[in-house]
């Protein structure tokens, strides 16, 4: 391998330092909450079925809908749009922050 | 005027508006500005995101299949939304700062392979077709509806009326107009579910909130329960359902390319929050209409047969506004809503299709010579045939408008998606990797009518609705095996993305 070869890598788990290292770490965090959140409350109910945690889980309601009903139906689309408000506000601050970084660099 | 006469004569009037205010905004345009289609902002952006969204599986499909399968269904409304995130934090900027906008195109330029292109092209096509297949039969079932005659005689006409709006809207060169677009596919999806709360007596200013009361109705009077989990499909089916739709939501040609209307990244970005949440708006409201529909049949002491339910599911909507008497010009309102988003769905996809046989088929392989004007007929010939074989398949539907959807949602995780992330993500991704990528992804695709008969393990793993929780990764793993095994991409590219895509800010 050449070290030409070496200077134009990309890989997603390898990210280059500056603006990439910092994108990079936030689609993680946000991958990270978007898996738990939508297949992590799945996994957990299916495991509930059938305990005593289950059928108590059953029971609640909220706005007249069963719990789990309510979070998958409504709540989910909802944490989506947070979610998306939360990455575009951070990559808006770290395109500020290395836009303002790079201007400097040329002064 | 019958109640039925009022239903026509409203979605005949929003058709034929969308052309007039088309027209008056076309003349004002030039006029005024000099081009067509102007900014319109972060709100105006997500509107157009989500009245491009918006097809007959959102607005009738998803309610069928909640009345059908229940909790196992709100798979697609999560499917459906959480698709955005994926797309949003994994590929909307790279590809903007990538520059090409349409799947054919990336591929071809990321991996400098004319097999790639045509197979990507191929897959467009193919996607368009299963697509453009749910949204006729969607078409069919509200002619069938409207005008009282079966189901086939209503694809025949609808078809032949899509087609005639399409070829008539090009004659006179109308441009969309997505904003008005989905004002119209809202407001005429949720005013009459508020009616119809109100008219069942239940919380009508906010009906999304509203059904929870006629769920338990449902459920204590009834013994229905539409909220069981896992009653009608496992953990794993729930999931695998989940995940397939949210790749194919990152990896569909029409909706990648949306992002490219609004001229500066900062606000494409924001107009997907607009537009996810002008999505949710709707998918918050559809298991209303499937609630509502179950009690009414009940209450009416209706308990359909599975194969009876199963045949009239997918117009849910419309059958729970006449069993509740709506007025008839309020049903037009619906059908309308419903018939427009089904409508300028298929004119997108007709045209996508199109322009890949005319553009990545025909002149980028076949004729590099081609002139302007016979690309153009190639491409105008290639949306009837298109049109002529999507009504051919929908004459005989193989399945519920989401089902049928579903598949094209399979065929795009498994092969575009990966293709789109890894040529993003990863340098060393090359042609090589890339064909036998599609290659597999295709047969992932298909593998449960393919194989399923001979290796039932495969029908399991590879449901045809729901391939890509298996697929996706497999399709991902061979082409980081393929590519390894062959030569490393030309180091133009690779310059092209450490520079340009990623390090824009360096």
């Amino acid at each position: 391998m050449t070290s030409q070869e070496k200077r134009y890598r990309i890989n997603l788990f390898r990210p280059k330092k500056g603006h990439m290292r910092d994108e990079v770490l936030i689609i993680f965090i946000i991958l990270f909450g978007w898996a738990l959140v939508t297949f992590g409350f799945q996994i957990l109910l299916a495991a509930c079925q059938g305990t005593g945690a289950g059928s108590l889980l059953a029971g609640l309601t909220l706005f007249n809908l069963p719990l789990h009903f309510w979070f998958t139906g409504q709540f989910l689309p909802l944490w989506f749009i947070i979610l998306c408000i939360a990455f575009n506000l951070y990559i808006d601050r770290i395109t500020a922050y290395h836009s303002r970084k790079r201007d400097r660099s040329y002064e | 005027m019958s109640d039925s006469g009022w239903s026509i004569g409203i979605v005949i009037c929003v058709l034929v508006s969308f052309i007039l205010v088309g027209l008056k905004q076309k003349s004002r345009d030039s006029f005024e500005y000099g081009f067509g289609g102007r900014y319109t902002g972060r709100i105006g952006g997500g509107a157009a995101i989500a009245s491009n969204w918006m097809s007959a599986a959102s607005l009738m499909g998803l309610a069928g299949i909640i009345y059908l399968n229940g909790y196992l269904a709100l798979a697609y409304v999560i499917g459906w939304t959480g698709g955005y995130v994926l797309l949003l934090v994994l590929l909307a900027s790279q590809i903007r700062r990538f520059g090409k906008f349409t799947a054919p195109d990336f591929v071809g330029e990321r991996y400098g392979s004319p097999a790639a292109r045509f197979l990507t092209a191929v897959i467009s096509i193919g996607i368009s077709v299963i697509y453009c297949v749910a949204q006729f039969k969607g078409i069919g079932m509200i002619f069938s509806f409207l005008l009282g005659v079966d189901y086939r005689h209503g694809v025949l006409y609808g078809g032949l009326a899509v087609v005639s709006y399409l070829v008539l809207s090009g004659i006179l060169g109308v441009p969309r107009n997505q904003q008005m677009l989905y004002f119209v596919i809202s407001v005429s999806f949720i005013v009459p579910l508020m009616w119809l709360a109100h008219r069942l007596g239940y919380f009508w200013l906010l009906p999304q909130f509203g059904y929870g009361a006629a769920m338990g109705d449902l459920s204590r009077q009834f013994g229905i329960d539409l909220a069981a989990p896992f009653a009608h499909g496992t953990l794993f089916q729930w999931c695998a359902l989940c995940f397939t739709l949210m790749v194919g939501t990152a990896g569909l040609p029409h909706v990648l390319s949306r992002f490219y209307t609004v001229p500066n990244l900062r606000d494409a970005r924001w107009s997907v929050v607009w537009g996810l949440f002008f999505i949710a708006i709707i998918y918050w409201s559809a298991p209303a209409y499937a609630v509502f529909g179950k009690l009414m049949e009940a209450r009416m002491g209706q308990f359909l047969e599975p194969s009876a339910a199963r045949s009239m599911a997918d117009i849910i909507v419309l059958k729970t506004a006449v069993l509740a008497g709506l007025p008839g010009w309020l049903v037009g309102v619906l059908a309308a809503g419903a018939l427009s988003a089904a409508f300028f769905t298929v004119a997108g996809l007709l045209m996508t299709g199109a322009a890949s046989i005319s553009f990545d088929i025909y002149y980028r392989i076949f004729h590099p010579m081609a002139s302007e004007s016979s690309r153009m007929k190639v491409a105008k010939a290639g949306t009837l045939v298109l049109a002529g074989i999507v009504l051919l398949i929908a004459l005989n539907p193989p399945g519920l408008i989401a089902e049928i959807t579903a598949v094209a949602f399979a065929l795009a995780g498994n092969t575009i998606f990966p293709l789109f992330v890894l040529g993003i993500w990863w340098d060393r991704a090359n042609d090589d990797g890339a064909v036998a990528g599609m290659l597999v992804g295709i047969v992932c695709t298909f593998a449960q009518p393919l194989f399923g008969g001979i290796v039932p393990q495969v029908a399991v793993l590879f449901p045809l609705t729901s391939s890509a929780l298996c697929g996706a990764p497999l399709v991902i793993l061979v082409m980081i095996v393929v590519s390894l095994l062959s030569p490393a991409p030309p180091e133009e590219m690779r310059r092209f993305l450490h520079d340009e895509v990623h390090g824009h800010l360096d």
